[in-house]
């Protein structure tokens, strides 16, 4: 390969992974090979070829193709890019801050944890029960730092997997056998074996419609430390559309993490349509994301302007590819609420759960309800 | 084969009509020496690929249908347990007792080889089989990171017997119907397509080539519905291999052209959800007929 076309490669991978693409330092020298294969007189075949090496999903297409034609022209000319000129394109912009700037004074330190653990505590019962609509910006600045800090201790789900077990119930042949191989013995032990536990998922939607408006934010934070101590978190926000959010909510800041999902999201604070969200999810994602029993986790007011018959279809149809539907409403845990709109009467019937999320002690509610969810179903609960 | 026209015409011989970027793959794959990632819909024929792959190269397709919970003693090697208890008894029958050598019961003869180790066996003795690790998004995450060990090294290490390693790495080919996101250093090892829905004309060639029964005219019929049927919300969209057994169906009982009354006979070969049906029922199927005719 001549020099400058090299040259050109290194540029071409680093640009792409400025673009999101998950491209690493060997995709080049993998580049490299298959110019080496397919040639570059067939435009379309070298497209093609640097395309199966520099992607892994469909999504990063049309991404590859932008980043193609810039690099080796659209005209069918292997162009020559100065190298100079790659830093100047912009990386993904960063998102203007949306939210209200937290003055993130203590840190979770090693040695202080004594000292917060007893401000937690007076501070959970000063804000506790306040609803997250009335608080200060300074008290909104602390619950955001104690929902961080929640301990989560979700309780397993049964595994396909076998594990060495003496309380087992399934003989361990393998074991067994190679027992015999070692020091002899009068009795032949039979090696057991029992069911592998692993962290059942959890699956989140949070209504972002206008309604929702001075919740949202608070409960996007909670989403997104339930995704920093959870790890298989799977999360959405709806509207009058769905989107999906699990990448976005990934990043360990709380802050950028919402600011990447205030993004990604374009219809934030318009009015809502339930049914709509859960038939867009059942058709596009449902069989992504259902594996392994997830908890479904619902927040939204339940006020929908959709047609509630849908939205009762494709509710029941979502509930069934779920473990366990959980609804929060933020308005629950006022005095005298009844849920009374068209929407939370549509799909009452197949929640499992129904909590209020006004406030950081519902949350914590939430949070030992998730604690208690069964290994598996006892008995059928509907 | 030698380049990408040769990959595409040795697929076509075997009836497989494939997109040119799927070809260059293929190509890529077989001289870089990387597995095969194809991911795509159900019944878009990435299954295929792999059968097609080792009729054109004629070696042995070695497949391993994924599952949750799959592990060592399905994947790779189980040992032959019913063989090992009887050579037991069969060692205190004779009255050998301690001065036999247990030893024995834990060599080759008395292991079972699954798939990968077929396949990794097969390629020591230079045979280079096509390996097909089938709907990959089945297995859990366990299993993606013994094969991401596996497909770097070909090698299986068995405690009591030592190190298999193949000397030329096997053809892999994995799927995945995309029902989870597979890990990306997984992907990475490998050569990435992915497989949409043929075009109308392909389509239409794909049809006329393996139902060779029908129709041209019913075969475009069965093309453009399946278009209109795929660019409409439904819980699961057909494949290809729903086309196929359409116009399978459509032959059997002797229709010339797609009618009202002959796809709604058949429905039930191309939707696969009760829901998706209702909704054709209930006055789809006359426009479905009316624009794919």
């Amino acid at each position: 390969m001549a020099e400058p076309f090299t040259h050109n490669l290194v540029h071409f991978t680093r640009y792409l992974r400025a673009q999101g693409l998950r491209v690493v330092p060997e995709t080049t020298a993998a580049l490299i090979d298959a110019a080496d294969v397919v040639g570059l007189e067939n435009r379309p075949d070298t497209y093609y070829a640097f395309r199966a090496l520099a992607i892994t999903r469909p999504d990063d297409i049309p991404v590859f193709d932008a980043a193609f034609d810039l690099f080796f022209g659209a005209g069918g000319r292997v162009a020559s890019i100065d190298p100079r000129d790659v830093e100047l394109f912009p990386r993904a912009p960063q998102a203007r801050v949306a939210v209200p700037t937290v003055s993130r004074t203590t840190r979770d330190g090693d040695g202080s944890s004594d000292v917060s653990e007893q401000i937690g505590a007076s501070a959970i019962e000063r804000l506790g029960m306040r609803d997250f609509s009335e608080l200060t910006r300074s008290e909104y600045a602390e619950v955001q730092r104690l929902i961080a800090r929640m301990v989560w201790r979700p309780s397993d789900a049964l595994s396909r997997r076998w594990a060495p077990s003496s309380k087992g119930n399934r003989p361990d042949l393998r074991r067994t056998l190679r027992e015999l191989t070692g020091p002899a013995r009068d009795l032949m032990p039979l090696e057991m074996s029992a069911p592998k536990s692993r962290r059942r998922p959890l699956l989140v939607f949070a209504d972002v419609s206008g309604s929702m408006e001075r919740y949202t934010e608070m409960l996007l934070y909670f989403v997104h430390a339930a995704r920093g101590r959870l790890g298989k978190v799977e999360a959405f926000v709806f509207s009058t559309n769905l989107s999906r959010i699990t990448r976005e909510i990934r990043h360990r800041d709380a802050r950028i993490a919402l600011s990447q999902v205030g993004h990604a999201v374009h219809d934030w604070s318009s009015g809502t349509l339930i049914g709509d969200a859960f038939a867009d999810f059942n058709r596009r994602w449902s069989r992504r994301v259902t594996r392994g029993g997830p908890v479904a986790l619902i927040i939204s007011d339940g006020w929908d302007r959709g047609d509630p018959e849908l939205l009762r279809r494709e509710f029941a149809t979502f509930s069934r590819s779920v473990y366990r539907v959980v609804w929060l409403n933020p308005l629950a845990g006022r005095s005298g609420f009844e849920p009374q709109t068209r929407g939370m009467q549509a799909v009452l019937p197949f929640v499992d759960d129904f909590m209020p999320a006004g406030n950081l002690a519902d949350l914590t509610a939430v949070v030992r309800l998730l604690e208690s969810v069964p290994k598996r179903r006892e008995t059928v609960h509907r | 084969m030698k380049s990408v026209d040769e990959v595409l015409e040795a697929l076509a011989s075997r009836r497989y009509m494939a997109e040119r970027s799927l070809g260059v793959a293929i190509h890529l794959a077989l001289q870089l020496g990387k597995p095969l990632f194809l991911e795509g819909e159900a019944g878009v024929g990435k299954t295929e690929v792999a059968k097609v792959l080792a009729s054109i190269l004629d070696t042995p397709l070695i497949r391993l249908q994924c599952y949750e919970g799959l592990d060592v003693g399905h994947a790779v090697y189980e040992w032959d347990y019913a063989r090992q208890m009887l050579a037991i008894r069969l060692i205190e029958a004779k009255g050998e007792g301690a001065h036999a050598d247990v030893g024995d019961i834990m060599s080759r003869e008395y292991l079972v080889a699954r798939p990968l180790l077929q396949a990794v066996e097969a390629s020591a003795l230079g045979q280079r089989p096509v390996l097909l690790i089938d709907e990959l998004d089945r297995a859990d995450e366990e299993f993606e990171a013994y094969l991401l060990e596996m497909l770097s090294d070909f090698q299986v290490t068995i405690p009591e017997i030592g190190t298999i390693a193949a000397s030329e790495p096997p053809v892999v080919i994995l799927t995945s119907n995309r029902t989870r996101e597979i890990h990306d250093a997984l992907k990475r090892r490998c050569i990435y397509h992915w497989i949409d829905y043929p075009d109308f004309e392909r389509e239409v060639e794909i049809v006329l080539r393996k139902v060779p029964a029908i129709s041209e005219a019913l075969a475009a019929d069965l093309a453009r519905a399946m278009e209109k049927l795929r660019s409409i919300d439904l819980f699961k969209p057909p494949g290809v291999a729903e086309t196929l057994d359409w116009a399978a169906a459509l032959s059997v009982l002797g229709t010339e052209r797609l009618t009202t009354e002959s796809a709604t006979n058949t429905l039930g070969v191309i939707l696969k959800y009760q829901e998706d049906i209702e909704r054709l029922r209930a006055g789809g199927v006359e426009q479905l007929v009316a624009s794919a005719r």
